[in-house]
């Protein structure tokens, strides 16, 4: 058991510090300078007069310079919020008047200016890291239940919600991540999820307290197929970790085996449903492989619940399970009184334990929908369907909202809407999702009621919205199909009938 | 067997149906990616029903987006395929 992330990842860099920790194509970096430059910074961010235990934003990709300032924001007692460089300008302004950070670290270069927000530039962080001695104050370190790091995601009125992570809930994670996944000190593990989506801890974190290797996957090399299968086969990785998607991706090619990838013994998913049919193929590709499937929203730090898919578990059930509950937590299914239900009975999934997050930052309103306590715990209503079988596997059977996972990133279509409905060019709007037999979102689609327009067809009039979408919203969250209507069905009630659209859409 | 006008109509209908767009028809020297109208996940879906439906297997690892960003371009690449 480890009882301090920030100690447990230290510890290999003082006692082994030429081990290596970061590869990024043909870079590397040791356990010993994530040390010594995290604890330059951290001593740098203490001098820097910064008010206590404020968060403060993070701007950068997948670089090792990410990490080393992850662990120096930590160790001088502020909390990261990750903020990837894809992300639209609109994004690092909505985080900065939500959390008001500290200050904004541009591990890459800021694509808008933030004058009002103290700017730590990569040259300060270059220089930061030259000078300084060994060691940090500890007693400014972050523990407890103070905030680790915040993400932030989809909100229903159109703004992000911060989600607030601790030192405890992620060590609660750690812990049982290392344990219920079978992995072993030194593990080489794939880390292609960026840093602002909450999957990239389930690679992160239980690889650096082990002493393993994190090998950087970027979204260039993700996105350039040959580029990807150029790459792949070198990086020698024991541990998988992604979404379901893009291990579809993946095995699209041949040659992604067991035979051309035999340090590859972990496969972990997280983030959306895992089918049968996707799991059955890469238990084929790999037959000595583990493979887990995982479930859990980010409110309650990347997973909780998990189940190894043996070949039985595939005859069994055609819909795969989620997993078993994570052992220090209480998952429990109630129905739309809040009551608890039988097993085998759908209902809304309630969990409770020491990985639930204390709420949205800066936010109560949302918290206290969201959050309540349950013997003294803090617990989580997730808005996910499901129902426990009599064996206490859990199983996935939609949302009680307007909440889709679109390749594992999560999207609240009220976010969409809300966005789409101040872009200059439209009247009103709603999304539908559109889902594949497998109950997975394949795509966004916009009915869109347009103003008054010059374009000269519909074509360029998407053009024109998705353009301007695009300046608020993250890309993934960019409808791809525009329908144009002179209005859109309406519910007794008034309301814009998002379920008949939805049935239009997927009929 | 396929014969190119099947080809064409084939390839016409998965990308209108992935971009949710006619545009594909017509203008069939447009840029798919740089326009949005495509991503990776719509390409893998790209890839997959051109196995179901056209029986063409395009190894994912010589998948250069360069030679797929156009409608013309994809039909010429999968006619050439069928060979």
């Amino acid at each position: 058991m480890i009882d301090n992330i920030i100690t447990a990842i230290d510890h290999y860099g003082e006692t082994d510090p030429e081990r290596i920790c970061y590869i990024y194509g043909q870079d590397t970096n040791t356990y010993g300078e994530l040390k010594t430059k995290s604890d330059h910074l951290a001593q740098y961010f203490a001098q820097s007069e910064l008010p206590d235990g404020a968060p403060v934003m993070v701007f950068g990709g997948q670089t090792f310079e990410m990490i080393v300032t992850f662990l120096g924001l930590v160790k001088s007692g502020h909390a990261y919020i990750p903020v990837d460089t894809h992300s639209p300008n609109e994004r690092l302004t909505q985080i900065d008047s939500i959390a008001h950070p500290a200050a904004v670290v541009a591990v890459a270069d800021l694509p808008i200016e933030m004058p009002d927000l103290k700017n730590f530039t990569h040259a300060d962080l270059a220089a930061a890291v030259q000078t300084g001695t060994d060691g940090y104050d500890h007693d400014k370190a972050v523990a407890g239940a103070d905030n680790y790091y915040i993400i932030f995601t989809s909100g229903t009125t159109g703004l992000p919600k911060g989600v607030q992570i601790s030192h405890a809930n992620l060590l609660s994670y750690v812990n049982w991540a290392v344990n219920d996944f079978d992995l072993h000190e030194g593990v080489h593990a794939l880390s292609q999820a960026p840093y602002s989506f909450d999957l990239s801890v389930m690679d992160l974190y239980p690889t650096l307290v082990l002493g393993g290797k994190l090998s950087a996957l970027p979204r260039a090399v993700t996105e350039n197929f040959k580029k990807l299968f150029e790459v792949l086969p070198n990086l020698k990785i024991n541990e998988w970790v992604s979404t379901p998607s893009f291990v579809e991706i993946c095995l699209l090619e041949p040659t992604f085996d067991a035979a051309h990838y035999p340090d590859l013994t972990h496969f972990l998913f997280c983030g959306e449903e895992l089918t049968n049919k996707t799991a059955a193929n890469l238990q084929k590709r790999f037959p000595d492989a583990e493979i887990y499937n995982t479930y859990g929203p980010t409110e309650t730090t990347v997973a909780v619940t998990g189940v190894k898919l043996t070949p039985e578990i595939l005859k069994d059930y055609e819909r795969l399970p989620i997993g078993y509950a994570k052992e220090d937590m209480k998952i429990w299914v109630v129905d739309e009184q809040g009551a608890a239900v039988k097993p085998g009975t759908t209902g809304e999934l309630y969990i409770a334990g020491p990985s639930v997050s204390k709420g949205y930052l800066n936010n109560p309103a949302k918290t206290e929908k969201a959050f309540f306590t349950e013997d003294g715990q803090q617990a989580y209503r997730s808005g996910d369907l499901g129902f426990v079988n009599d064996k206490g596997l859990f199983f996935y059977r939609g949302r009680t909202d307007f909440q889709v996972k679109l390749h594992g990133y999560r999207i609240e279509l009220e976010d969409i809407d809300h966005n789409l409905d101040q872009v200059k060019y439209v009247k009103q709007a709603t999304t539908a999702p559109k889902y594949n037999a497998a109950h997975q979102v394949t795509q966004i689609v916009a009915y869109v009621v347009p103003n008054q327009n010059d374009f000269k067809d519909e074509f360029a009039l998407t053009q024109a919205i998705k353009k301007e979408l695009g300046q608020e919203v993250m890309s993934y969250m960019i409808p791809k199909r525009f329908v144009f209507r002179d209005q859109l069905p309406l519910t007794a009630n008034g309301k814009v009938d998002r379920k008949a659209l939805i049935a239009e859409v997927n009929k | 067997m396929a014969d190119n006008d099947n080809v064409q109509s084939t390839v016409m209908s998965i990308l209108t149906d992935l971009t949710g767009s006619d545009e594909v028809t017509k203008n069939p020297d447009i840029d798919l990616f740089t326009t949005g109208m495509l991503d990776s996940m719509a390409t893998v879906q790209l890839l997959l029903e051109l196995q179901s439906q056209l029986g063409i297997n395009v190894p994912v690892s010589e998948f250069d987006r360069t030679q797929w960003n156009t409608p013309n371009k994809i039909i010429a690449k999968v006619e050439s395929m069928q060979g």
